[in-house]
Parts: C-alpha cells; sequence; structure tokens
C-alpha cells in the first residue's frame, strides 16, 4: 500500500492506517533524529515528532508529498531542541553558499571503503548542516529539492552542503584510517 | 551511535504514547467546550440585550461574568481543537453538524425567549444567524473536504474502512 493511500486513509480518520503509516515511518525519524541528537533526547524528540505529525495529519494538503513534511517537522522539532548550539555550528563554519569544485568522493566509494559502524561514526562528527544533509539524501533517500524544501534553502546550497559534507567525511575517514 | 542502534520505543509502545491525543474522548470534550462556550455565550448576550428595561448593576455585571466564562470555555476548546486534537475528515463532519444545531437551538431560544417577553432582540438575532451562516460554511467545507479523500481515495484503488 502506497503511502499516500495510507495517509489519505488516515486522514479520514482510519485508526489502522495511521499505525501502519507511524509503523512503516517510526524507525527513518528516529534514524534521522539519532544521527543530529544523542540516544536520550532522540527518542524524546522522536515522540514530540509523531505527536505534531498526528496532530498535523488532518491538515496535510498534499498527501504525495508526506515525507518533506514529516521531514520538515522532525528538523523543526530538532531545531528547537538544538537552537543554541545549531546557531553555535553555523557561525563558526563556512557560508553555506560557497561552492565545492573537483570533488568525486561518492556516497558508493564510501561504502565500499569502510563498514556501516565505522561511517556512522564520522557522520556523528560532522557538523550538523553537514550532517543534516548527508542523512536526508543518502540515508533517507530524499531528493535534492525535498533536502531543500524540509531545510529552508535554495537547492544550490543542499549541493554545496552535500560536496562539503562529503569532502568532511572522507578527512574523517582517513583520519580514522590513520590513527 | 553504532549502526545498529534501534529506536527503544517499539511501534507498539508509540502508538500507546499518542493515544491521548486520538481518543475519542479527548475529541469530543474539544468540540464540546467550543460549540457550548460559543453557545453559551450567545445565549447570555441574547437573553441580555432581550431585556426589556435596564437592568440594576448586579445583575449586568452577573450577566457580564457569565459571558466571560462562556467564552473563555469557547476560547479552550478553540485552542483545543486548533493545536492539540487531530480532528480527521469525519470527525470535521461530526463536529460541524454538531455546531450547526446548536447555533439553530440557541438562535431559536433566543427569538423564543423574546417573543415570550414581547420584544424583538435584533442584534442578538443577528448574531445567532451569522452564528448559523459560520457553522453552515463549516459544514460545506467538512463534506467538501471528506468527499475529496473518499475521491482520491477510489483514485487509489481502495474502498473506505468501516
Amino acid at each position: 500500500m502506497s503511502d499516500e493511500l495510507l495517509i489519505v486513509r488516515a486522514q479520514l480518520g482510519e485508526r489502522a492506517a495511521l499505525a501502519e503509516l507511524v509503523a512503516r515511518w517510526r524507525v527513518p525519524v528516529w534514524t534521522y533524529v539519532r544521527r543530529m541528537l544523542d540516544a536520550e533526547r532522540a527518542d524524546d524528540v522522536s515522540q514530540e515528532i509523531w505527536l505534531a505529525v498526528v496532530r498535523g495529519l488532518p491538515r496535510l494538503r498534499e498527501p504525495e508529498r508526506f515525507a518533506p513534511w514529516l521531514f520538515t517537522i522532525a528538523r523543526r522539532s530538532i531545531t528547537d531542541r538544538l537552537r543554541g548550539q545549531y546557531a553555535r555550528e553555523q557561525e563558526t563554519l563556512t557560508p553555506a553558499g560557497n561552492t565545492f569544485t573537483g570533488d568525486t568522493f561518492t556516497e558508493d566509494q564510501v561504502e565500499a571503503m569502510v563498514d556501516r559502524a565505522v561511517l556512522v561514526e564520522a557522520l556523528a562528527r560532522l557538523p550538523l548542516p553537514e550532517r543534516e544533509v548527508l542523512v536526508l539524501h543518502y540515508l533517507e533517500d530524499l531528493p535534492v529539492a525535498d533536502c531543500a524544501h524540509i531545510c529552508q534553502v535554495p537547492a544550490g546550497t543542499i549541493k554545496s552542503r552535500l560536496s562539503r559534507a562529503r569532502r568532511l567525511l572522507r578527512t574523517c575517514l582517513e583520519e580514522g584510517d590513520r590513527s | 551511535m553504532n549502526g545498529d542502534e534501534e529506536p527503544r520505543l517499539s511501534a507498539r509502545e508509540l502508538l500507546e504514547r499518542l493515544e491521548p491525543s486520538l481518543r475519542v474522548r479527548t475529541r469530543v470534550r474539544a468540540v464540546a467546550a467550543l460549540v457550548a462556550g460559543l453557545a453559551g455565550a450567545v445565549f447570555v448576550l441574547g437573553l441580555w440585550w432581550s431585556e426589556p428595561a435596564p437592568l440594576p448593576g448586579r445583575t449586568r455585571l452577573a450577566f457580564g461574568l457569565l459571558t466571560a466564562f462562556c467564552l473563555a470555555w469557547a476560547c479552550y476548546g478553540g485552542w483545543l481543537v486548533r493545536r492539540r486534537v487531530p480532528l480527521f475528515a469525519t470527525d470535521r463532519v461530526i463536529a460541524a453538524w454538531i455546531a450547526l444545531a446548536a447555533c439553530a437551538s440557541v438562535t431559536a431560544l433566543i427569538a423564543f425567549v423574546a417573543a415570550q417577553r414581547g420584544t424583538v432582540p435584533v442584534p442578538a438575532l443577528v448574531v445567532g444567524a451569522l452564528f448559523v451562516g459560520a457553522a453552515l460554511v463549516l459544514v460545506v467545507r467538512a463534506h467538501r473536504r471528506r468527499a475529496a479523500l473518499l475521491r482520491r481515495l477510489r483514485e487509489l484503488g481502495s474502498e473506505p474502512q468501516p
């Protein structure tokens, strides 16, 4: 059953459809939150996100765009928790509009080089904005346009963040190999 | 975190935590607070305006306090419906009909009381008619929304569950 069908049924008030929706998206949402927060807060924030999703679901006008809507809510909840820390991170980093060229390091190469645990550990060491786009684009499999919608920045900024994130991830992994 | 980490809450536990927001009782309470608060405020104001003679200070104060009390409940109900309690398409249809019935009843009651007293409470009846009109708009919108969802459901090749 497609997400859209589940959402339409849930919007009509069908509890089983809502339960199925929660079961289907529980882990992807938690994974996104966990990449951005520690384990203790990840469970709390995931619960907050689902509460906001349930409350907002009747007003969702485009059921086919459920994933971007869901991750927008998730991002808002995470940002609320991290507001101070997030602001500091952004101040200390290069402005997001910068572009990076000549970067040919791809996710496939990363996966070929390292096992999942090492990759996740390296991911946790990235700055939040870069970590976020990597998670949304590669782990949650969202297109650049949806990532831009969720992060409320232009698509070009997402591309440059992805480029920078891949570069930083490569540096982290290379440092890990050396140590 | 390591790559094999999983959420501590299972899907069932998560749904149990969402349950308070989804209970029928919670939704009924929210709609009841909104409708009863608004209907009560309109009724008290209607009675007040339909008084044939000027009222003593204490009676006016009592009417004012009662109106404020009803409006406070209406605001609380409105906040619940808007922010705290999800009203799905079918719930909205039911809620809109409850609102229409309440508005029509209160307006009719005001007209009846006024007729008994031999007065014509024009402002109260105008306000009552406005509320009935607003409730009618809600009924139409709720039905349209539900019909659109049912249509989409059929397009997607599924039948609504009972």
